[in-house]
């Protein structure tokens, strides 16, 4: 039997739920891009809180917390088989309990582990390459990740810029963080007009890419070391690099 | 001249300071702007391939010395400029709010006296922490010379601290930078190191008592202006981290800037290798626990440059090798050329579960191109050639690039 969920968080550990205490999940895919097959039965699950809330704990209880923040990531990685790695990780966990994070390179544990981390590296990645402009009322980013990872950047922002209204806006999933000073919630968002930039938020940007080339050393030049870093489909939300010529 | 123009200046004055970390605090934000991972967060990547953490600039480029390797030294016909301190720190904080940097790094040439140019220092953290409330990473440089109450009052602000050495001996000091001696160099780092303790403990018993350079304090030395061996750098370093347990010591190898009798011609290339290789060997002193004896010596006082010095150290002690991975201790696995800090804790957190064979170890992220001729993997060795210092050297030598032959 496969399970098709709505795609949320909460989606798919009802479907855990349902794949233990109902019929056992052949696979998980999200509904919406789910290929229908003649020979696999399927059925929709709908998100219920209370169900997923007692997967959570479950987890969290029996296997260890480490391991739900590795499936939070896997979650919100863009690997099209990302259900089915945290399917087949939760079997093994629920069979070794915590012992599981200690057992890196078994077959069902390794693409959990390799997931995970492109999406945690990706997240603290864009902790730097994020660019706000000031529009004058609020701080306002755009970004275009891989992974879906705006909420891993939430808490860091709203800490650091504690007293500032902004918006992260991931162009490419039409989501948003939107903070008020104090508290973030995540919401759709899509099109934004744009705000033409004031000419204080000018000059700061020009000052920007003033610094930026001056502060490479001619006599070190190397552009590969730079592209392995920042790579070309992150650059052109970057104030420096499209400032700049020279870079 | 405007900010942009002061901006150009004191950058470029900045540069070859090579200190760019952000990490070894970590602090929330209280009520302002601004926090620090301990992690660090670089934020973008110049043309060189170095990364961009902080804003790092120079307070002024005017300055009373005359070291010869220096862009900024007086005789120098450069533009200069200064900047005030509400300059820089109107800065900081209008890049921070952008997220173009983690925080600020701020050198300065030495104007009219360390003591005037010490107390400018202090006027920007100043701004920046009592008026901007800002909680960012701040990194400054420490005067030689300057006063120690006006050193002390600083590091009360900062984040982290530094002084230069430059140079690993007093001959290639004299030689380079004949105003300045190792002592007074020495003598402000003695002074943070003995607070930094004294804080640590006053800590323990208050624990309101403010922080004292949180992160710690760092120095640089430049890499080939002088003739120094690798060995004096090496044992330096470990010097100065077992004196005044420094976070961090940065190598730069030296881009000519200047001409002199004393220094390398302006074509010199700047020795990028030997750099690398030295940042190499500063990490077997500060994670693998190497002394550095075992890292250079009197019959090899340069690092290896075809070879990394853990390859380097192993090659010399082939009696140790070949280790079994199911039974060797944690500081045995580090010393395995090609095993890191990652996958030594996996190997140990794994073992307990089970033997781990051969194909375990790609995925636990062990480098098996190198590892290979050190281990063995239950009892069995996979390296296909007998363990032997000169035949392990040779597989694993860099191979020289193809040339095409010319037909003519």
């Amino acid at each position: 039997m496969d399970y098709l969920y709505d795609g949320s968080f909460d989606g798919l550990l009802t479907s855990i739920y349902y794949s233990y205490y109902e019929q056992k999940a052949q696979g998980i895919y999200p509904e919406a891009s789910y290929q229908f097959n003649m020979f696999t039965p399927s059925t929709i699950i709908r998100s219920d809180p209370v169900l997923a809330a007692r997967v959570y704990d479950a987890i969290d209880k029996k296997i260890s917390v480490y391991s739900l923040m590795q499936i939070y990531y896997v979650y919100l990685s863009n690997n099209t088989a990302k259900e089915n790695f945290i399917l087949k990780y939760l079997q093994l966990g629920f069979q070794l309990g915590p012992k599981i994070d200690s057992v890196h390179s078994h077959p069902k544990v390794l693409p959990i582990r390799q997931t995970a981390k492109k999406v945690s590296f990706e997240a603290e990645r864009f902790l730097g390459l994020l660019r706000f402009t000031d529009t004058g009322s609020y701080l306002y980013a755009v970004l275009e990740p891989d992974h879906n990872i705006s909420v891993l950047l939430a808490d860091h922002f709203a800490d650091r810029l504690a007293g500032e209204r902004f918006i992260i806006h991931d162009k490419k999933r039409n989501l948003a963080i939107i903070c008020n000073q104090k508290e973030w919630y995540l919401s759709d968002f899509s099109g934004k007009a744009a705000i033409p930039d004031s000419e204080t938020e000018q000059f700061y940007q020009e000052l920007w890419a003033k610094y930026f080339t001056r502060i490479s050393i001619e006599n070190r030049k190397n552009k590969k070391l730079q592209s392995h870093f920042v790579p070309q489909r992150y650059r052109h939300n970057l104030v420096e690099f499209r400032k700049s010529e020279l870079f | 001249m405007g900010t942009l123009e002061k901006l150009a200046v004191l950058a470029d004055g900045a540069k070859y300071d090579v200190s760019c970390a952000s990490s070894g605090v970590n602090k929330h934000n209280q009520g302002g702007i601004g926090n620090s991972k301990s992690f660090g967060i670089c934020h973008t990547w110049s043309a060189d391939g170095r990364c961009v953490s902080l804003l790092k600039i120079l307070l002024t480029n005017y300055c009373i010395y005359n070291c010869n390797y220096c862009v900024n030294r007086n005789q120098n016909d450069i533009p200069r400029a200064s900047f005030t301190p509400r300059e820089v720190a109107d800065l900081t904080i209008q890049f921070y709010r952008r997220n173009y940097i983690e925080g600020l790094f701020l050198s300065s040439g030495i104007e009219h006296s360390p003591n005037h140019t010490m107390e400018r220092i202090y006027q920007v953290l100043d701004i920046l922490r009592h008026e901007y409330h800002f909680y960012g990473y701040i990194h400054v440089k420490v005067i030689p010379g300057a006063d120690t109450a006006l050193v002390n009052k600083t590091g009360l602000l900062a984040d982290r601290m530094s002084i230069n050495i430059e140079q690993p001996t007093e001959q290639s000091l004299k030689l380079l930078a004949p105003q300045k001696t190792l002592p007074v160099l020495f003598a402000p780092m003695n002074q943070i190191h003995h607070q930094i303790t004294q804080n640590a403990s006053e800590r323990k018993i208050f624990r309101h008592v403010q922080k004292f350079v949180p992160a710690g304090q760092s120095t640089q030395m430049i890499v080939g202006a002088s003739k120094d061996s690798d060995l004096s750098i090496i044992k330096a370093t470990e010097t100065l981290y077992n004196r005044f347990q420094l976070k961090r010591v940065y190598y730069s190898a030296y881009v000519p800037v200047n001409e002199g009798p004393n220094l390398p011609a302006l074509s010199t290339s700047p020795p990028l290798l030997r750099e690398h290789r030295l940042y190499q060997a500063d990490w077997l002193l500060r994670f693998y626990s190497f002394k550095a004896d075992e890292i250079v010596n009197e019959q090899s006082p340069f690092l290896d440059t075809d070879l990394d010095p853990k390859i380097s150290w192993a090659l010399r002690n082939m009696q140790l090798f070949p280790l079994e991975i199911n039974q060797a201790s944690y500081e045995e696995l580090l010393r395995i050329p090609g095993v890191g800090v990652n996958s030594a804790q996996r190997i140990i957190r794994q073992r307990r579960l089970g033997n781990i064979c051969y194909d375990h170890l790609k995925k636990m992220g062990v480098v098996l191109k190198r590892a290979k001729y050190f281990i063995t993997c239950q009892g069995c060795y996979y390296g296909g050639i007998p363990v032997e210092s000169a035949l392990v050297r040779q597989a694993l030598a860099p191979v020289a690039k193809p040339v095409q032959l010319c037909l003519f």
